[in-house]
């Protein structure tokens, strides 16, 4: 509760919590801010480091690339032994009605008398918390695991451990509060400017590093260190009502490959992924083709595809290189990668990112020309008509759609407004009819918001069944919609299975998707690729759903799409 | 024993006595309405046909609810604790703590007793005649509610949550905000009216809310100083609205606000970001799962029957390790007016 005079020692973790706690139950982002300013102004530098980064990055700061490496399995069966209640029997229909596990051991430890006996507050500092952390992370065996974690929550309120259990898995804290606004509050405490401090997290990627740089006053420190990633730029959707000044920008096709960021020096090359971990084992040829080249001293910003007969692949053709650290080489055979870099970020020791656009990019075409290094392919756009031939073009390269980039605009991480724009289409859509509900987590635990939709086989001799299911949905609908549908869904239901109820096939759903997989393993025998709500059709009823057929059709046309080769109209080239 | 039927959305259904408990259907011939909320009264439609007369008993302030929400037919009203004979049973109205006027029902039979909780609460809302129930009697059969029959659910105290609401409210009006409560039209409005009837600011209410607050005062229990609901005179006052009211307009002029959500589901905290409230404060006019235990172990009844529950079996597994026997009655959760 707000407003409550805290008992706890500044540098406790459990006063983290309940500071935690407190902008979860405040609405107004600028009150939060606030919040969290005061708290972190009480902090030793050495705190403010811990508590920032327990609030942005978790338990383990991103650039450590380590894990505590512990299943939500693992977490949920210990705490129901430590509650003395069944797992299935109580522990599930608990978490199914909260939607959380972590809320759920929370509230059981609170108020179960079997595990209230078990608990006493011990008053960890943030750094032991940190160190349990690091123990955790330690031990391999599960069974051991368990007993370090009970050893935990046994120090801890029940409240600091849903906080601890978030921490570990390195998901959101679900407080609404994430590393922008952690900026913030360390801006408005440490009394520095927002851009300054934003500027810092870019060359250190640890929020860590820039709040102990920030407090100290030494933010022009900050320095960028090879082989050590920096923090990415990322792209805005380009709103179909937005009038932009076409000339202040340039087009490049939007890739549908894997984002990084390439560190070279002479024959020493690293890359790392957009959430900042090192990739370099992944793509040896990569790795192979550039340290060749013998670089001077530069970042680059960039994309892998697959490259193979002068045309660029299918994204469903890069993952089968996503993940393999040890690539055979029949497999890079069959799927041969490259990198095409479309920014430089630096070159020669010497910061570019503050650098407006086209002045990186002259310099990202000499080096092209001078390394042989394939880079993006710009296009003036003199009117919105040509940005849309444009699009065309780049989807039949095979590519997403388009990327909008300002001339004038500096390198800078995450989203800025109308710096970097994206247009993409999706790739399909299919209107198909709801099979089965599923209670929802996080945001909208408590209530039915994950949806199986079907497609019919009704005259299809393969089946008996009348719909099959052809992909699970949890987004793209409004709250409005989402009301909507679960109280149309009360009077459709036929059966329940826990936490999943049968439904009476009635509501259509327009679906939108990326992507049409094979998967041999369902029923379909095909999958979608990020599926989500586009409409839900209230004018169809499941008699208008499209056929498995149509699927079928959709996916043939998608694998046989003509992805033309580089040589006509190129996506990306060799500067000469 | 009793024969027990569950007749899905339509209440309980006694054969052997032609009684239904919060029933709908036409072939009884006697009603018993537990309390006033919308899903508990019969419809006018299955009592008007005059060929086949049924009898509706409900206690003073529900029958005087009921009638204002629109109830047309004939209620035989029976004050508490005042058995009466229908037939070959009798009946003995208890208070049940849910809202104002609702009762659990006490049947005694030749064959054997049950007890209806209906919807209820103990301890007590502090709006309502209290909670009691036959002692020195053993039930035979107990059919019980378990609207929050699930270990996540332990209710602070009244005196607690008494203080929460007060100090919201102080706090958002020393702060230049206007405090709205969000919670169900009957029942929880005037609950949270009557936890601040000692503060010196006036209440408005919802519009349908409003007359019911009438017979809240007519049999004792006070509200304070309240009005209904005025857009040009709101700003300032302390408010309360049911969520649907806030989404149709209610005080949508005033930009200072601060909003609290009051209902048992406010303890998920999903619900923050799904109601979009300030302040979520978990009051509820049902029995928590530690409450419900607690009555049940209480009570020693031979035979249990659980409705309205989110899982039946977390109830059920753990009633069973107490040594009572248990089994579940399947009617819909309702969540509007929890």
């Amino acid at each position: 509760m707000s407003s409550e005079l805290s008992t706890y020692d500044a540098s406790s973790f459990e006063e983290w919590a309940r500071v935690m706690q407190e902008i979860a139950e405040t609405r107004s982002s600028n009150e939060k801010i606030g919040l969290c300013s005061r708290y972190l102004e009480t902090l030793s530098t050495s705190d403010l480091a811990l508590a920032t980064q327990f609030m942005a990055e978790g338990a383990f700061s991103n650039i450590s690339g380590k894990r505590a490496s512990i299943g939500a399995r693992t977490i949920a069966t210990q705490a129901a032994k430590f509650c003395e209640i069944d797992y299935d029997l109580v522990f599930k229909p608990c978490r199914t009605a909260t939607g959380s596990s972590s809320e759920t051991i929370q509230k059981l430890f609170e108020n179960l008398p079997s595990a209230r006996k078990k608990w006493r507050v011990n008053n960890w500092s943030l750094s032991q918390i940190k160190e349990h952390c690091e123990t955790l992370a330690q031990i391999r065996d599960r069974s051991k695991k368990q007993h370090y974690l009970t050893k935990v929550w046994s120090g801890l309120s029940p409240l600091a451990t849903k906080y601890f259990l978030r921490l570990l898995s390195r998901g959101s804290l679900r407080i609404g509060f994430e590393l922008r606004s952690v900026l913030q509050a360390l801006s408005r405490c440490c009394k520095v400017e927002n851009e300054a401090i934003r500027y810092a997290q870019m060359l250190t990627g640890s929020i860590a590093k820039t709040a102990i740089l920030a407090k100290e006053k030494r933010l022009s420190e900050a320095e960028f260190q090879l082989f050590h990633p920096m923090a990415f730029m990322l792209a805005a959707p380009l709103s179909s009502d937005k009038s932009l000044e076409w000339k202040d920008y340039i087009a490049e096709e939007k890739f549908d490959g894997m984002r990084c960021q390439l560190h070279a020096h002479q024959n020493r090359v690293e890359l790392f992924s957009r959430d900042l971990n090192p990739i370099s084992k992944q793509f040896p040829e990569i790795i192979q083709t550039f340290s060749d080249k013998s670089l001077p001293y530069l970042v680059l910003d960039g994309e892998i595809c697959v490259f193979k007969n002068d045309t660029i692949q299918a994204f469903q053709d890069l993952q089968k290189r996503m993940g393999v650290k040890k690539p055979t080489a029949q497999l890079q055979d069959q799927y041969p990668t490259i990198f095409i870099a479309y920014d430089l970020l630096v070159y020669e020791k010497e910061m570019w990112v503050r650098k407006p656009m086209n002045q990186r990019r002259e310099q990202l075409e000499s080096l092209s020309k001078t390394f042989n290094i394939p880079i993006s392919k710009q296009h003036n756009i003199p009117s919105r008509e040509y940005m849309e031939q444009l699009f065309r073009r780049a989807r039949e390269h095979g590519n997403e759609g388009l990327m909008l980039k300002h001339r004038y605009a500096p390198y800078s991480f995450g989203e800025r407004k109308n710096h970097w724009l994206k247009v993409k289409e999706p790739s399909g859509s299919l209107d198909t009819v709801i099979l089965y509900a599923h209670a929802g987590s996080g945001k909208r635990g408590g209530s039915y918001s994950d949806f199986t939709l079907g497609v019919s086989v009704k005259d299809d001799d393969r089946y008996e069944e009348e719909f099959i299911p052809i992909g699970k949905a949890y987004g793209g609908y409004t709250d409005e919609e989402w009301k909507q549908l679960n109280t149309q869904m009360k009077s459709l239901i036929l059966d329940r299975f826990g936490p999943t109820v049968l439904l009476k096939p009635s509501i259509v759903v327009e679906l939108e998707f990326e992507a049409i997989q094979p998967n041999p393993r369902t029923k379909a025998k095909y999958t979608l690729r990020f599926p989500r709500f586009k409409a839900i059709r209230w004018d169809l009823s499941p008699a208008d759903v499209d056929t498995l057929k149509e699927v079928e059709r959709q996916y043939q046309q998608d694998a046989q799409r003509e992805r033309s080769p580089q040589k006509s109209g190129q996506s990306f080239h060799v500067a000469n | 024993m009793l024969r027990i039927k569950k007749a899905r959305f339509h209440g309980i259904h006694i054969p052997e006595l032609a009684l239904g408990l919060d029933y709908s259907d036409t072939n009884v011939k006697s009603i018993v309405v537990s309390h006033a909320h919308a899903d508990h009264i019969p419809r006018n439609r299955a009592l008007s046909q005059e060929s086949n007369p049924i009898e509706v008993y409900a206690t003073p302030p529900t029958a005087a609810l009921m009638r204002l929400r629109g109830f047309r037919a004939p209620i035989r009203e029976i004050p508490f604790h005042s058995p009466i004979m229908i037939r070959n049973f009798r009946l003995t109205f208890y208070p049940a703590g849910h809202i104002l006027g609702s009762a659990m029902t006490f049947i005694e039979s030749p064959v054997g007793n049950l007890l209806y909780t209906g919807d209820c609460k103990t301890p007590a809302s502090p709006a309502t005649e209290g909670f009691d129930f036959p002692k020195n009697t053993s039930v035979d059969q107990l059919i019980i509610e378990a609207t929050f029959g699930l270990p996540i659910y332990r209710w602070k105290s009244n005196e607690e949550l008494k203080a929460e609401l007060i100090e919201f409210s102080q706090k958002s009006l020393d702060d230049g905000y206007t405090p709205i409560f969000i919670g169900y039209n009957l029942g929880k409005a005037q609950e949270m009216m009557h936890m601040l009837k000692d503060m010196p600011y006036t209440k408005q209410i919802h519009g349908a809310g409003f007359p019911l607050c009438k017979v809240y005062e007519d049999f004792g229990i006070s509200l304070g100083n309240y009005q209904r609901y005025e857009r040009k005179t709101s700003e300032g006052c302390i408010l309360f609205t049911p969520n649907s009211g806030l989404e149709s307009g209610f005080a949508s002029h005033i930009k200072k606000r601060k909003i609290a959500y009051c209902s048992g589901w406010a303890s998920h905290e999903a619900r923050r970001s799904q109601i979009n409230a300030d302040r979520l404060i978990p009051l509820s006019d049902h029995l928590d799962y530690f409450e419900l235990m607690h009555f049940c172990e209480q009570l020693q009844p031979k035979k249990i029957y659980i409705t309205h529950t989110p899982d039946p079996n977390v109830v059920l597994h753990e009633l069973e390790s107490k040594g009572l026997d248990a089994c579940y009655l399947d009617l819909a959760a309702q969540e509007e007016d929890a």
